[in-house]
């Protein structure tokens, strides 16, 4: 459904043009979860806005590539073309739910502002579209909550407005930009909840970006591990997690704080810094922090190649895949 | 009794907070702001008064001898040919309403709207378009301004509002500029982006209304600013044309503070002086009220 070649954005900065998002292909399936994971500043929300066409330009640009949404390229729409799929065919939430509404409209406003702009609805139409939507993402008493402002609203709840916007049009995918991280424990795991359900309810796609592979392990079918502005693997998540082909990817993995076991000695954690994407190394950018690391990683970039089991790995030294 | 349940979830509910009401109960605890917005009400309902012919209508007809002095009658005495000053000074207030209401609220309808969209696209060819308009208005005195509109104009009597709203609407700019710049980089505005609002629309119905507490400020404050420079403009003959105000009676009384009567000068100066007061004291504490950096 979703096919993204080759993209790559780049942002002029006054350490000079950086590449933040290289080269990157994937694909995602309808009614798919797909869960994208890296570090801070690996690209991942800059991959996310250059789906609706939002990389904030200047400074940005997407350099190359092509984003086919059901066999359209995205990037070749005019600004118009882009606004009626934003919102309706592809739909954004934010991570900071406390920011993301705007604080001095009522939620009824901001709701049916969307349905009106992307169907052909009256105001009333519209209302009752929004009131069934919050009801549908678990708001209690929505004719009541609908006239409230957002600062009235818990964070907890006002995600969830966020979310019933993004999927009151129904779209055919959903980008979540840590749509849980600001949120604490217990309500970030009732909003993933919601997400996977209301996935299923209206059969969308999800590309779910985080830096938590504990919440990628819970929901998501596939993920795509990116590191400073590439992607160096691909992989269904039984065979990501029970075998990682990467290095990079065995050090997220081993990285995820293991409550139950007993005695952590000491939390594993990769060695070294994030190279400054203005300044990369030549190569394989994670060379340096590599423990597989061999002569030729410094000298030539490694490419994402499939492997067995539908997955994909950039690395001269992968792994071996473990069986069973 | 069906609805009692419903009443008391409503009344055991936490109260409305936001920036509107808060605002209005910090205000409603200013004294000084109080008296000051009811003084303004009363000019407002003298000016009603007028407008509708309850009072004041027998400004322009002489209704008594040539500098009267103060009487039951004529409670600020007559001008020098023999008309009631109480009269003109009250429907001078109607003078003032009318033109500190068009010029506030045309200067911040125009100082919004530029300001948001240099704002929105600053860096950008509007932001330095709009950057050097004002920066061409600064740069010319106010007084010239008004005379060159006036004579460009052939003395129409509508060169001293264009006149105001051309200088005016700048201040209030800067500041909706300032604080767009400071909005547009909020999660909001990102997030109607992603829903397909085109950037028009971001503008007026996402981040206008988030710079209204600046706005209401701004008017008042132009509002005062019209009135004060109405009467330099008028005593210098490039403000009202026809019609009374306040600065023409004080123009009037030149000739007669010369010969030592006072009373044309004195009332003129004595309503302007309260309402601008009044004003002031309003505005002050509306400012208080509104800033959302005051605890509280
Ligand atoms: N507006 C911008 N101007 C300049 N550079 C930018 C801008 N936005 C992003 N970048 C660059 O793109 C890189 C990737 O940023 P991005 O926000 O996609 O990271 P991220 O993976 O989402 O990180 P995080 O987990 O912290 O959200 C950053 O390191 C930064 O250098
Ligand atoms: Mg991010």
């Amino acid at each position: 459904m979703l096919e993204v070649r080759d993209l790559a954005v780049e942002f002029d900065t006054e350490h000079g043009r950086v590449r933040a998002v290289n080269n990157v292909s994937f694909s995602v399936n309808a009614g798919e979860v797909v869960g994208l994971v890296g570090e801070s500043g690996c690209g991942k929300t800059v991959t996310g806005l250059s789906l609706l066409g939002l990389v904030p330009s200047p400074p940005g640009k997407v350099v190359h590539g092509e984003i086919l949404l059901d066999g359209d390229d995205l990037l070749k729409l005019d600004e118009a073309g882009m606004r009626r799929i934003r919102g309706s065919e592809v739909s954004m939430i934010f991570q900071e739910p406390m920011t993301a509404l705007n604080p001095v409209l009522t939620v009824g406003y901001q709701m049916t502002e969307v349905l009106r702009l992307h169907k052909s609805l009256s105001q009333q139409q519209a209302r009752h579209a929004a009131i069934d939507m919050l009801g549908i993402v678990g708001i209690p008493a929505p004719s009541k909550r609908i006239d409230e402002y957002p600062h009235e609203m818990s964070g907890g709840m006002r995600q969830r407005v966020m979310i019933a916007m993004a999927l009151s049009c129904g779209p055919k995918l959903l980008i979540a930009d840590e749509p849980t991280t600001a949120l604490d424990v217990t309500t970030q795991a009732q909003v993933l909840d919601e997400i996977v359900r209301l996935q299923h309810q209206f059969e969308m796609a999800v590309i779910l970006i985080t830096h938590d592979l504990g919440v990628v392990a819970q929901t998501c079918q596939r993920a795509l591990v990116m590191y400073c502005g590439q992607l160096v693997e691909a992989a269904p998540i039984n065979s990501l997690f029970a075998s990682p082909l990467h290095p990079y990817t065995q050090g997220l993995i081993g990285s995820i704080p293991r409550i139950r076991e007993h005695k952590i000695e000491r939390l594993p954690v990769i060695e070294g810094m994030v190279p400054d994407i203005a300044a990369l190394p030549d190569g394989c950018h994670f060379a340096d922090r590599c423990n597989r690391v061999q002569a030729d990683c410094h000298e030539r970039s490694p490419v994402l190649t499939p492997s067995a089991d539908a997955g994909a790995v950039a690395c001269w030294h992968p792994l071996e895949p473990q069986h069973d | 009794m069906a609805a009692a349940p419903e009443t008391i979830a409503r009344v055991a509910a936490p109260p409305h907070q936001g920036l509107w009401s808060k605002a209005f109960h910090k205000f409603c605890r200013d004294r000084a702001g109080l008296v000051g917005l009811w003084v303004v009400v009363l000019y407002a309902i003298v000016a009603l008064g007028v407008w509708l012919g309850l009072w004041a209508s027998d400004w322009a007809e002489v209704t008594g001898p040539k500098w009267g002095p103060v009487s039951a009658e004529h409670w600020f005495g007559t001008n020098l040919i023999g008309q009631d000053i109480f009269a003109r000074a009250l429907y001078s207030t109607r003078t003032a309403f009318e033109l500190g209401l068009v010029v506030a609220v045309l200067s911040t309808f125009v100082g919004a709207v530029l300001g948001a969209f240099a704002g929105f696209f600053s860096g950008g060819w509007i932001d330095e378009l709009v950057l050097w308009f004002m920066g061409v208005i600064d740069s010319i005195p106010f007084y010239l301004l008004v005379a060159a509109i006036a004579f460009s104009l052939g003395d129409s009597p509508y060169a001293m509002y264009i006149a105001m709203i051309a200088t005016f609407w700048v201040g209030t700019s800067r500041l909706v500029r300032g604080e767009v710049i400071k909005l547009k980089e909020l999660e909001f505005v990102e997030a109607a982006h992603a829903i397909g609002l085109s950037e028009v629309a971001i503008i007026f119905r996402h981040i206008l209304p988030n710079t209204f507490h600046i706005l209401l400020v701004q008017a008042t404050i132009t509002f005062v600013a019209a009135i004060k420079s109405e009467v330099i403009l008028s005593f210098l003959g490039i403000g009202i044309q026809d019609g009374m105000s306040w600065g023409l009676m004080i123009a009037e009384s030149t000739i007669e503070v010369l010969a030592g009567f006072f009373n044309n000068f004195i009332a003129a100066s004595l309503l302007m002086f309260g309402l601008v007061m009044a004003f002031n004291m309003f505005s002050d504490a509306l400012q208080d009220a509104l800033d959302p950096r005051s605890v509280r």
